[in-house]
């Protein structure tokens, strides 16, 4: 039992996108651009060549938050969203009917259908893979040739993240939808 | 903070997703052998829970050589891991190093040996067996000679065969067969790459250095691009500290690229001009005399000449800012803060091909600026390490009496000074360029008509491209080593196929730097297909032919004929074979690659060495009490107190022990002896042209990865950067097609609209647009630069300068 979460070193990301090739190696994530657990959000610059606001190209690295409060989770009518023992948000693909609510309801773009297990799917930490292997970074993490990630149990307070979360000013994403998410942006 | 990021924007990257189906013509169909169907996707597996076996190897999908582990179950390797314990890769694998697993599985790849069928460079194969290709190799089929009859009419003349390599671990053994086949024409992509570079610094500094970014507090990355162009450790080091967090970090670049987007600072500069930059620095810390006096005093050489030609000149701030575009201002700004944080300042010196043709004196003026600072061979400063040694393994170099010397062509280049015709000095690797040219040109020496090609591919790799086909189809015998069919592979009359590096144990090497180690790339499986690695292949190949190209050289090769004809005492069937041994190809491929490394490196780190780079991949003295996981993240490879920062004391490892700013011996070579501005250097583009800039990717290694599927994901296909008030003038809209074309040629490829760039430079990716139709993916997918990039060569070391052509655009 513990209570997963995720601290981003997000000033770190260079967008090389390894965590991307990471995931869909490590998690066996179908091909194609628009199937993907993991991505680097990058806004095109503002300004006029050369005079280009530097702050404007900031690399975004995202994913699931694994939300304490998922939208995803109370809209899913087959419950097939739900929270692991690790407080985890995870698909079971028995259960997904497709009918897409959470792809919906996911203000953070989460979710993508994975046209093979015909699932919505999603980040799941790596839980059945690396996670389920005692492995404690994500692949994700583990790749990342900057060190963007720090993976870890919110509930330990001698963990890693829980040090990092303490020592070091932090934000969420849309914070002000109440979703609480478990990804932390480390300023 | 807050930053909006959708899927939806991020999609925008990768419009046009059609698939490029299967051409299938005779050669596709035979390439793809065991009844696969072009055109399917390979796919990715998910890592199981239970047992795995994990290997240590060595990545080798662009030239870092990171380490890795591979993990295999049920005999497939279902995910690529950084390998924690190797200080260069620092415990991380880029999104190439993870996508080897999709070119280990790439249904493309070479699958046996081939002899061609049709016309040069049509692609038209037939399968077949290894003795089968080692013999067409040594005396020819109907539509090709053999070596035997190309050396018998070139009366042992062993220079008639040009060998050139790209890079890669297995090179070094490719280049034994060189070495041992007696010619004296090799060509590497050096004169592509980074030899101004090299050069530059060597003759500079004694040695091209490393940068110590992990402690350096200012650092000006010109012409560079780490958070693209991956270097490690480099990449690793620089981007955790810069915003503020210990390493301000200044871009300079005509384009806005990802490393600008990481920079505290970036200044656009115009293409070509980073030299005036560099001099106009050195007025300001010479004028305002904030150079460090005792260390310029006690370890650089010339600076009283350097300071008159810098004065005297007057290349001030004011007279950069015209030829560079970047404000006086920042230029006095950026020499004050340097000199400010010296000696923990670098100048980076940068790892990339010759854009402009004063790249070798602007790499002087680079490490001269450097030297000023005092920030030589010291900690946060520019540093040379050092290097855990390898002993040597057997090779041979026979002389053959009737090789030629180097194909090079001498002329009077200053009165009474004999040079070359196409550039200053003839370095290891040769010019490509001027080397192709001369051919084509028949200014050849002697002829050559054979080549070997490894891991190489001239037809993308070098400017031009319609004169490396125009050279290839006139050479007669071309002989290509790869793991996949590219375009030069189309040309050659017999394909040898690799193994993938996945599938091969290579030459053990050591690495230097400030934590120096010895890595060693262990096979991870066994080779699929019918393919071998190069030391097997050479084996092989050097079984076959090494006796019957003996006995051309008895024949014309006198000094042999002396030797046979003192017979000592023995028989003359026992002398020849004595004499035999000397000459023996095969003798450097007896032994497999496991027993050379063991031979490398058991004798001065013992055995324990030996299996710690099997079962770890990674060695070096005291690693076991050295090594320690600090976090998830950071590991220890070296104690502070151990860490190689100072190793010359402070000095430069010229033969002086000094930074040389003045080498008078240059200007008998016709080239400066200090860095200096000629008008020619001008940064020019006529009306409705544009200068054509090209560069690196993190996703892509040149025209090696164009065809994997998995780095195809991110980013389809390589675009081309317009400033977007130009594109918008001519109608030009993201995703329109859009034909680049010079003097040389023409490519088509995608527009991308964007202030990222200038009004009067276009950029785009290198290392797209093949032409093989063998390449699923890569086929005719995205703009060939190469293709425009016209063969201008610097003048220095013959190297090629890829930034100097100006093109044109037309929305197609």
């Amino acid at each position: 039992m513990a209570r997963y979460g995720m601290a981003l070193d997000y000033k770190n990301c260079i967008n090389c996108k390894a965590c991307e090739v990471a995931c869909k190696e490590e998690n066996g994530v179908l091909l194609g651009a628009d199937k993907h657990r993991i991505w680097v959000g990058a806004n095109d610059v503002d300004g006029e060549w050369p005079l280009l606001d530097i702050v404007s190209a900031t690399f975004m690295p995202s994913q699931c938050q694994h939300c304490d409060d998922a939208p995803c989770q109370s809209v899913c009518p087959t419950n097939a969203t739900y929270y692991d023992e690790n407080s985890v948000v995870r698909v079971d693909p028995d259960k997904c009917i497709l009918c897409s609510y959470c792809m919906n309801a996911c203000p953070y773009d989460a979710r993508y259908v994975d046209d093979r297990t015909m699932t919505v799917d999603k980040c799941n930490f790596c839980s059945d893979t690396r996670v389920a292997r005692g492995e404690t970074t994500t692949a994700c993490q583990n790749t990342c040739p900057t060190k963007v990630r720090t993976f870890g149990d919110l509930d330990d307070p001698e963990s890693e993240i829980s040090e990092l979360l303490r020592t070091r000013e932090h934000f969420s994403l849309k914070a002000h939808l109440g979703t609480k998410p478990k990804l932390y942006y480390l300023t | 903070m807050q930053v909006e990021v959708s899927r939806r924007r991020f999609l925008q990257g990768s419009v046009a997703m059609s698939v490029v189906g299967g051409a299938s013509v005779g050669v596709t169909n035979l390439l793809a052998g065991h009844g696969e169907e072009k055109g399917e996707l390979s796919v990715t597996t998910k890592t199981g829970t239970s047992k795995a076996t994990e290997v240590a190897t060595l990545c080798e999908m662009c030239v870092n050589k990171c380490a890795a582990l591979a993990r295999v179950e049920d005999g497939i390797v279902t995910k690529l891991n950084p390998n924690p314990l190797f200080p260069k890769s620092k415990n991380m694998l880029c999104p190439r190093g993870n996508a080897g697993i999709q070119a280990l599985y790439d249904p493309d790849r070479l699958k046996s040996p081939m002899i061609r069928v049709g016309e040069k460079g049509e692609g038209k194969f037939k399968k077949v067996s290894w003795a089968e290709a080692y013999d067409a190799i040594l005396n020819g089929t109907d539509k090709f000679p053999g070596m035997g009859k190309i050396l018998e009419e070139e009366q042992d003349n062993r220079s008639s065969f040009l060998f050139c390599a790209g890079e890669g671990m297995a090179e070094h053994t490719f280049k034994t067969f060189y070495s041992a086949f007696g010619s004296s024409n090799w060509l590497n992509h050096a004169s592509l790459c980074l030899q101004t570079v090299v050069s530059g610094y060597g003759v500079t500094l004694g040695g091209y250095p490393e940068s110590d970014l992990e402690n350096a507090e200012y650092i000006i990355m010109a012409g560079a691009n780490r958070a693209e162009a991956i270097v490690t450790p480099d990449t690793m080091d620089i981007f955790k500290r810069t915003k503020g967090r210990g390493a301000k970090l200044i871009c300079i670049d005509p384009r806005f690229t990802n490393t600008a987007a990481k920079a505290d600072k970036w200044l656009a500069i115009n293409p070509g001009t980073d030299l005036a930059f560099v001099l106009a620095l050195t007025f300001v810390v010479i004028k305002e005399e904030l150079y460090n006096k005792e260390y310029v005093a006690k370890h650089v050489n010339g600076f009283d000449k350097y300071k008159i030609n810098i004065l005297d000149n007057n290349y001030t701030p004011e007279w950069a800012e015209k030829i560079t575009g970047i404000q006086a201002k920042d230029i006095y700004q950026i020499a004050r803060d340097f000199m400010a944080h010296a000696p923990k300042a670098i100048y980076y010196p940068g790892r990339r091909s010759t854009f402009s043709n004063n790249d070798f004196q602007l790499r002087r003026a680079m490490a001269i600026f450097q030297g000023l600072s005092g920030g030589i061979d010291t900690k946060g400063g520019l540093v040379f390490g050092s290097k855990l040694k390898l002993d040597p393994h057997e090779g041979l170099e026979p002389i053959y009496e009737r090789a030629k010397a180097r194909a090079v062509n001498k002329v009077e280049r200053t009165k009474g000074q004999v040079g070359y015709s196409d550039c200053a000095v003839v370095s290891g690797g040769g010019s490509w360029v001027g080397w192709r040219n001369r051919y084509l040109e028949n200014k050849m020496p002697y002829k050559v008509r054979g080549m070997f090609i490894y891991k190489h591919n001239p037809m993308m790799n070098m400017p031009n491209s319609a004169k490396t086909a125009q050279m290839f189809k006139r050479m007669d015998l071309v002989v290509a080593i790869d793991t996949m069919p590219s375009d030069s592979v189309m040309y050659a009359d017999v394909v040898l196929p690799e193994c993938h590096y996945l599938e091969r144990t290579d030459p053990v090497k050591t690495f230097g730097g400030i934590e120096p180690s010895i890595a060693q790339r262990n096979k991870v499986l066994e080779p699929m297909f019918d393919t071998k690695p190069v030391i097997e292949i050479m084996g092989g190949l050097t079984q076959k032919i090494s006796k019957p190209l003996f006995d051309i050289s008895k024949k014309y090769d006198a000094d042999i004929r002396d030797e046979l004809a003192n017979l000592n005492g023995k028989t003359a069937k026992e002398r020849e074979a004595e004499v035999y041994e000397e000459f023996n190809l095969h003798k450097p491929f007896e032994h497999s690659q496991e027993y050379i490394n063991q031979q490398m490196v058991q004798g001065t780190y013992g055995k324990d060495a030996v299996k710690s780079l099997r079962d770890n991949g990674v060695f070096y003295p005291d690693m076991d009490k050295y090594f320690k996981k600090l976090s998830g993240n950071e590991h220890q490879y070296y104690p502070e107190k151990h860490k190689s920062y100072t190793v010359n004391g402070g000095r430069a490892k010229t033969n002086t022990n000094k930074v040389e700013c003045y080498l008078p011996n240059l200007t008998k070579k016709g080239v400066d002896s200090m860095p200096m501005w000629h008008e020619q250097y001008l940064f020019t583009v006529p009306e409705g042209k544009f200068r054509l800039l090209t560069g690196r990717h993190a996703q892509f290694t040149q025209s090696g990865t164009a065809n994997n599927i998995m780095l195809r994901d991110l980013m389809h296909e390589n675009y081309i950067w317009i400033n977007r008030r130009v594109a918008k003038k001519r109608n030009i809209e993201f995703g329109d097609m859009i034909e680049v074309s010079s003097k040389v040629g023409k490519t088509t490829l995608r527009a991308y609209p964007t202030e990222k760039i200038g009004p009067n430079t276009v950029f785009f990716v290198h290392g797209f647009g093949e032409e093989s139709e063998a390449l699923t993916w890569a086929y005719k997918n995205g703009g060939n630069d190469n293709a425009v990039i016209e063969d201008i060569i610097e003048p220095v070391y013959g190297a090629s300068s890829m930034h100097e052509t100006n093109v044109e655009i037309r929305k197609v």
